[in-house]
């Protein structure tokens, strides 16, 4: 049966990754992100889990990544700042692949910017987090529903792929108090995925020998499967290499393994990567993500009421962007495309370059504040 | 229905909990309570705004919408001049008369009441932290968007058992003083 439990956008998102099965904290606190580890300290040790507080965001990261190697769930928690000091780590996690979830509740920036104040503008951070190539997987939270059901998605996505995951809230949505509306427990434990692992003889076992576009099949740390976790380019069974052959392998398959899959298959998974409203019939549309969606739907009601046919398209997954439907939306919209964000345009350059033209209408707004309904009617009503 | 309600005051007033406590009893109830606060990087003293909206359906965006507020109150000058523009031509606005200065220019503006909040809560209850809950109930007293005996419960359920009979004086001060102002 459907729970309806209220709390904020971060306390949502910590019970999902217990309902997921995470069993491994560490981090740093960081406003606006503070409330993902109280709770997280609170439910681990619950559930025989465990949770430490680390002494700075690094070692956040670092003490995740190590759980995750000995076979656990792991995530943690932070905000932009805190992002940027774990870069380098994410890194590890995306070349060694291991699975981790890392929320970010997004606050204004660059710098420490705006500690307590809404912000989009990680979303670029999140599809390049790290030096070197990268292929981002990072799903953006649009309701307190979301904030709980793509948390869980991001450990399964974590796991399936083996590939640290990003789930985007922001200050708005993270600290927002309402209800939300979750799905059956039973249905959320059903829905798990777990990594695979290989379980012939332990002289057989070569975790990186996989196919162009496939993860690694990465075993539990002492278990008895001997391999080596680096950082370097590696062979088959974890160890540093330079050959040429092996290194363009291993990076082909690494982003392949994301973007490749994701653009053959529609998607990373069977769940919906994005969400309309009131589309079919629009002759304009409004795209906006993440706490700015809940305004662009009370815009879409209020354009509606004064008689301009509007609809919403908020994408889910933003990276690897739903592509295949952005391109659509650009065909059938031209340029009755209005996009907001609370940035510079960062998500807009993403619909530029998947529709190929820049003749849509942006508002856009990095001080910290939300972006009203009115606002948004406004605008549009400047476009029609 | 829907009713868009806002508390300002600054850090470390407990105005958060009061906003929490309404969103609570609304959905309780079987409808949609959305509270959302903005606030600074100051630990105190900087400006609070607490929003809350209340609907019997479906609210999604989080903020009050300014120029549309029903009902304010404020316990802190700062906060009361950056955000008293939110309210409603004829919306009501509860004020401690002992910190903040309403201009004359606002009486024709807004429905505005004087109730010594912070006081009644130190001398009259003998617990300051009761402030939010004599807000709470000069609140749902002047604008009636909660039921009564359902707010308590939901308030009572989010305090310690050992300061009940202190909350329950607070709930019942300020719907008297409510009431008194309401009749001047």
């Amino acid at each position: 049966m459907a729970r309806e439990v209220i709390g904020n956008g971060n306390e949502l998102a910590a019970e999902a990754a217990i309902d997921a099965g995470a069993r491994f904290f560490s981090g740093y606190p960081i406003t606006p992100s503070s409330e993902v580890m109280h709770v997280a300290s609170d439910l681990l040790p619950e559930v025989g889990g465990k949770f430490i507080q680390m002494e700075d965001e690094i070692a956040g990261i670092c003490a995740a990544l190590g759980a995750s190697m000995s076979g656990v769930k792991s995530f943690t928690a932070t905000s932009g700042p805190g992002i940027s000091l774990k870069a380098e780590q994410i890194g590890l996690g995306f070349i060694a692949e291991i699975p981790l979830v890392i929320v970010n509740v997004m606050r204004g920036g660059p710098s420490t910017g705006l500690p307590t104040r809404v912000s989009q503008a990680d979303i670029g951070q999140a599809q390049y987090p790290t030096h070197g190539d990268y292929a981002s997987i990072t799903l953006c939270a649009g309701s307190l529903t979301e904030c709980y059901t793509q948390t869980v998605r991001a450990f399964n996505l974590a796991e399936k792929y083996m590939t640290p995951v990003f789930i985007l809230l922001d200050e708005t949505i993270g600290h927002m108090h309402g209800k939300a509306v979750l799905p059956d427990l039973e249905e959320v434990k059903a829905s798990i995925v777990n990594r695979a692992t290989f379980d012939g003889a332990p002289a057989d076992y070569k975790p990186y020998d996989v196919p162009m576009n496939k993860p690694a099949v990465l075993n539990p740390m002492f278990k008895g499967y001997k391999y080596h976790i680096t950082g370097l380019h590696h062979g088959h069974e974890g160890f540093p290499t330079e050959d040429a052959v092996q290194c363009e392998f291993n990076i082909e398959r690494l982003v392949g393994k994301i973007n490749t899959v994701a653009a053959e298959n529609d998607g990373l998974d069977d769940l919906p990567d994005y969400e309309e409203y009131m589309l079919d019939d629009a002759e304009v549309c409004i795209i906006a993500y993440g706490s700015i969606g809940l305004g662009a739907y009370e815009a879409v009601n209020k354009l509606r009421e004064q008689g301009v046919k509007a609809g919403m398209f908020r994408p889910i997954l933003l990276w690897p962007s739903p592509a295949k439907r952005i391109a659509e939306i650009g065909a059938k919209f031209k340029d009755k495309i209005f996009i907001t964000e609370l940035n510079m345009g960062q998500y807009s350059k993403e619909i530029e370059r998947v529709i190929k033209r820049n003749d849509f209408t942006t508002l856009l707004k990095a001080n910290g504040r939300p972006i009203a309904p009115a606002e948004m009617v406004a605008k549009v009503k400047e476009m029609m | 229905m829907r009713s868009s309600l806002r508390f300002t005051g600054v850090g470390g007033q407990g105005v958060l909990l009061a906003g929490e406590i309404m969103a609570a009893c609304k959905i309780k109830d079987g409808g949609y309570g959305l509270k959302t606060a903005t606030y600074t990087s100051q630990v105190r003293g900087g400006a609070t705004v607490v929003d809350i909206t209340l609907d019997d359906n479906e609210i999604r965006y989080p903020y009050a919408n300014e120029g549309e507020i029903d009902f304010m109150l404020s316990v802190a000058n700062v906060s009361y001049q950056q955000f008293k523009n939110g309210v409603r031509l004829g919306g009501i606005i509860v004020v401690d008369p002992n910190l903040v200065t309403p201009t004359e220019e606002d009486r024709k503006k807004w429905v505005i009441h004087e109730i010594p909040i912070i006081t009644i809560a130190k001398e009259e209850v003998g617990n300051v932290i009761t402030q939010s809950v004599v807000a709470l109930a000069i609140t749902n007293t002047m604008t009636n968007v909660l039921d009564k005996q359902s707010l308590i419960d939901t308030m009572l359920s989010k305090v310690p058992e050992k300061v009940h009979a202190a909350n329950k004086k607070a709930y019942e001060l300020g719907e008297k003083y409510a009431r008194e102002a309401m009749a001047k």
